[in-house]
C-alpha cells in the first residue's frame, strides 16, 4: 500500500495514482552509475517495464515479478527505455529471460533504437564504462518523425508476439505542448500512456506519463558534473525539454515524478528543482564532451590533486591543533575550543581515506576512469561544503587556505567540462619572485600589531590567534636568489605561477632542505627560473610522481613549462621556462 | 599498523610501521597511553616505518606532548620520512617536540 503523502513504496504493488485499473511495482535503488530504477506497470491489457536497469540480479528480480503477473493473467509484455544508456537497459542483453525476441516488445525513441541496432558504444555510454554491447533490435520506435507527418491519426499496431496497441502522434506546436508527444493505448481497459520526447541528457531521452506519474529518466541529473557533456548531450535541447516538462507540471495533472535514479519526487519539489536544473544547464555553454579519453584525463588529475588536497587539509587541521596547544599553554582554553569548529579533522580524514581506498581498488580491479572522476567530484564537493575559508584565512596562513580553495574549485571546473580561468599578463619575473620570498619570510603579524591590540579583548584574541597560526614558510631558512642582471618580463598567469613557486618551496622546506637556491636568467625568447634544494631520499615514489605531475600541470596552466629532476645525490631541481617579452 | 614497544636507558621506544590514519590513530593513542600510565615519562616514537599521517594522527602526537611536559619528561619522534616530516613542519609541530634523525641520536641526548 502507498505510504503517507501518497508516496509510492519500493518493491510493492500499489495502485497507480490517477490511472484507474493500473497498478505499479517500483524498484527504487540508491543512486549509482551501475543501474537505474525500474518500474513495472500492469493494466488489464498489458505489462509494461520501464528501464530494466543495468544489473543481472535486478533483471532477475523484475522477471520474477513479471512472470507472476503473466501467470495470473497472460498479457503482452512491453519494455520501454527512458533512454538507451547502458545503466538503464544492459540487463536486457545479459538476462535471457528478458530477451526481447518473442517474449517482449522493446520500445525506444527512434534515435535510441538506431543506437541499439548498430551497437553504438559511445552513445549508449558502453565505451565510458568499458562494457561490451551487442546490437539489439527494438520492436517499436517511439516518437518518430514519420508519424509526426500524420498528427492526431491513430495507428493500429500488431506485434509479432500478438500484442496490439494504438499509437497517436501529437507533434510539438500542434498542441500548446512544446514537446513532441505520442499517446499509446494498450487496450480498451488500459489508461493511456503518453511519451514526450525530451532530448538533452541524450538525443533519445523521453519522459513517460501514465495517470499522475511522470517517469523522467535522467532529465533532472542532466546538468550535473560528470553527466553534462556525455556523448549525445545538448544544452539547447535540455533547456527546451525542461521548459516543456515545466509546462506539463504546471497543468496540475502530475502528482509524482519517477526518476531514473533515487527517490520519487513529489511534484511540488520537482517544480522547485526544475528552475535550478535549468539555471545550471544555462551555465554549461561550450562544455567539453565527456568521453572516455576525457574521463581518463580527469581521473588522473583527480588523483594528483587529491594528494595535494590531503596534505593541505592535514596541515590546516594540524595548524589549528597547534594553535589550540599554544593557547592551552597560555591558559586560553576557551578560545582554543572555538577553533575545533573550523575544520572537522575526523570527517575530512574519513573523506580523504574513502577516496584513497576507492582509488586503490580502482587500480587493483582496473576500474573505469569515470567512476574515479565521479568519486573525486563527490569528495571535493563535500570538502568545499565543510571548508570555512574566510574564517580560517584569518587564523592560519591565508595562502594555504586560498590555494586549497582554488585546488577544489579548479577540479570542479575541469570536472564540469570547463577550463579553469587563466589570466596571462606581462609580469616582471625577478620582482615577483623577490616579493614572494619576502612574503614567505617575514611574519605577517608584527609584535607591534599584537601590542597595539591589547586594549580590545576581541581584537587581541584575533591577532593572537593569527600570530600563532601564521608561520612564515621561509623563516630560519637560508634562501639565496641569483637574479638576472636585467629586468625580465614574462607572460604568465600570476596566480598560478605564484602557487607553483609556493608548492615547490613548501616541498623543499617541508622535506628538510637546509638551503634553497633560486636562479633567474633570461636567454633569447625565454626566461628560466631554477629552484633547487637538497632533501633526504624518499621511498614514496608514487606520491612523488603524482606531485611532480601535479606541478607540471599547474605550470602549464600558469603559461610556462616545468622540468623536475630528483638527483641520486638527493638534490631536487625544478626548472621553469616562461615566454619572455623582449 | 604494527606497534613494537621496547624499553632501554630509562626510555620507551614505540616503533611504528604503516599509516597513521582515522583507523589506526586510536590504536596508537592507546599504546602510548599504556606506556605513560605504566609510569614511563620518556617516550620516543620511531617513525621509520610510517608512510602517512592524517590529522587524527597529529592530534595523538599533540595529546602526548601535553601529557609529557613536566620537567624531566621527554617526548620525541625519530627517523621521519620526508613526506611525514613535511606535514609536521608545515603544521608547526616541530616547534612543540623534538625531531631526531635516529633512535640512537635521540636516546643519546636523553
Amino acid at each position: 500500500m502507498p505510504a503517507g503523502n501518497d508516496q509510492l513504496v519500493s518493491l510493492e504493488w500499489q495502485p497507480l495514482p490517477g490511472a484507474g485499473g493500473a497498478t505499479i511495482f517500483p524498484l527504487i535503488r540508491k543512486i549509482d552509475t551501475v543501474s537505474s530504477n525500474s518500474y513495472i506497470i500492469q493494466t488489464p491489457d498489458a505489462i509494461i517495464l520501464i528501464d530494466p536497469g543495468g544489473l543481472a540480479t535486478q533483471a532477475e528480480q523484475l522477471m520474477q515479478v513479471v512472470t507472476e503477473c503473466r501467470a495470473e493473467k497472460e498479457r503482452p509484455f512491453f519494455i520501454l527505455l527512458t533512454h538507451a544508456h547502458i545503466d538503464h537497459f544492459i540487463a536486457i542483453q545479459n538476462t535471457p529471460a528478458l530477451a526481447v525476441a518473442g517474449a517482449a516488445v522493446l520500445m525506444v525513441q527512434e534515435e535510441g533504437a538506431a543506437c541499439l541496432e548498430r551497437g553504438d558504444a559511445a552513445m549508449t555510454q558502453a565505451a565510458m564504462f568499458n562494457t561490451t554491447i551487442v546490437p539489439i533490435k527494438a520492436g517499436f520506435h517511439l516518437v518518430t518523425s514519420d508519424r509526426r507527418e500524420h498528427p492526431g491519426e491513430p495507428v493500429e499496431l500488431c506485434f509479432s508476439n500478438g500484442a496490439l496497441a494504438t499509437v497517436t502522434a501529437f507533434p510539438a506546436g500542434a498542441t500548446p505542448m512544446s514537446l513532441n508527444r505520442e499517446t499509446i493505448v494498450f487496450g480498451p481497459a488500459s489508461p493511456p500512456l503518453d511519451v514526450f520526447h525530451t532530448p538533452g541528457h541524450s538525443r533519445d531521452s523521453i519522459c513517460i506519463r501514465m495517470g499522475g506519474l511522470l517517469f523522467i529518466g535522467d532529465l533532472f541529473f542532466a546538468a550535473n558534473p560528470g553527466i553534462a557533456g556525455l556523448v549525445g548531450w545538448s544544452q539547447e535541447d535540455l533547456i527546451r525539454s525542461l521548459d516543456g516538462i515545466g509546462a506539463l507540471l504546471d497543468k496540475g495533472e502530475i502528482s509524482q515524478l519517477c526518476p531514473g535514479h533515487g527517490r520519487l519526487i513529489p511534484v511540488a519539489d520537482a517544480q522547485k528543482m526544475l528552475p535550478l536544473v535549468k539555471r545550471d544547464a544555462a551555465t554549461l555553454a561550450d562544455i567539453a564532451e565527456f568521453n572516455p579519453d576525457r574521463a581518463a584525463e580527469i581521473a588522473t588529475y583527480a588523483e594528483d590533486i587529491m594528494e595535494q588536497v590531503n596534505q593541505l587539509f592535514t596541515v590546516m587541521a594540524g595548524r589549528l591543533y597547534y594553535i589550540s596547544y599554544v593557547l592551552d599553554e597560555l591558559e586560553e582554553s576557551g578560545t582554543a575550543a572555538e577553533l575545533g569548529t573550523l575544520i572537522n579533522g575526523d570527517d575530512i580524514d574519513e573523506l580523504l581515506d574513502a577516496f584513497r581506498i576507492f582509488s586503490e581498488e580502482h587500480h587493483t580491479k582496473k576500474g573505469v576512469s569515470v567512476h574515479l572522476a565521479l568519486k573525486a567530484g563527490q569528495v571535493v564537493g563535500k570538502l568545499q561544503r565543510t571548508f570555512k575559508t574566510d574564517e580560517l584565512a584569518h587564523i592560519i596562513d591565508p595562502g594555504i587556505v586560498r590555494r586549497t580553495e582554488r585546488l577544489l574549485a579548479d577540479y570542479i571546473t575541469i570536472f564540469r567540462g570547463f577550463t579553469p580561468p587563466r589570466e596571462v599578463t606581462v609580469v616582471d619575473l625577478s620582482s615577483l619572485i623577490e616579493a614572494l620570498i619576502e612574503g614567505l619570510t617575514i611574519p605577517p603579524i608584527s609584535c607591534d600589531a599584537v601590542f597595539s591590540s591589547t586594549d580590545d579583548e576581541k581584537a587581541f584574541a584575533r591577532v593572537l590567534l593569527a600570530s600563532i597560526g601564521t608561520r612564515p614558510l621561509l623563516e630560519d631558512m637560508d634562501v639565496v636568489i641569483d637574479n638576472a642582471p636585467d629586468v625580465l618580463f614574462v607572460t604568465i598567469d600570476r596566480e598560478n605561477f605564484t602557487d607553483l613557486l609556493t608548492y615547490i618551496l613548501e616541498d623543499l622546506v617541508g622535506k628538510g632542505s637546509p638551503a634553497i637556491r633560486v636562479t633567474v636568467c633570461g636567454s633569447g625568447s625565454s626566461a628560466t627560473v631554477t629552484i633547487s634544494g637538497t632533501t633526504p631520499s624518499s621511498s614514496a615514489g608514487c606520491e612523488s610522481q603524482k606531485t611532480d605531475r601535479f606541478l607540471t600541470g599547474l605550470c602549464e596552466r600558469a603559461g610556462a613549462s616545468l622540468a623536475v629532476s630528483h638527483g641520486e645525490d638527493t638534490r631536487n631541481t625544478y626548472t621553469i621556462q616562461a615566454n619572455r617579452v623582449v | 599498523m604494527e606497534i613494537k614497544t621496547t624499553s632501554k636507558d630509562n626510555a620507551t621506544t614505540l616503533s611504528l610501521n604503516g599509516r597513521i590514519d582515522t583507523a589506526t590513530a586510536p590504536e596508537l593513542e592507546q599504546a602510548i597511553n599504556k606506556v605513560i600510565d605504566g609510569g614511563q615519562r620518556k617516550v620516543l616514537l620511531d617513525f621509520a616505518g610510517v608512510t602517512y599521517i592524517s590529522s587524527g594522527g597529529l592530534r595523538v602526537l599533540l595529546a602526548t606532548a601535553k601529557k609529557l611536559k613536566n620537567p624531566g619528561d621527554k617526548f620525541g619522534i625519530c627517523a621521519l620520512s620526508p613526506e611525514v616530516l613535511k606535514i609536521l613542519k608545515l603544521a608547526g609541530f616541530t616547534s612543540i617536540f623534538s625531531i631526531y634523525p635516529s633512535e640512537g641520536e635521540a636516546l643519546a641526548g636523553w
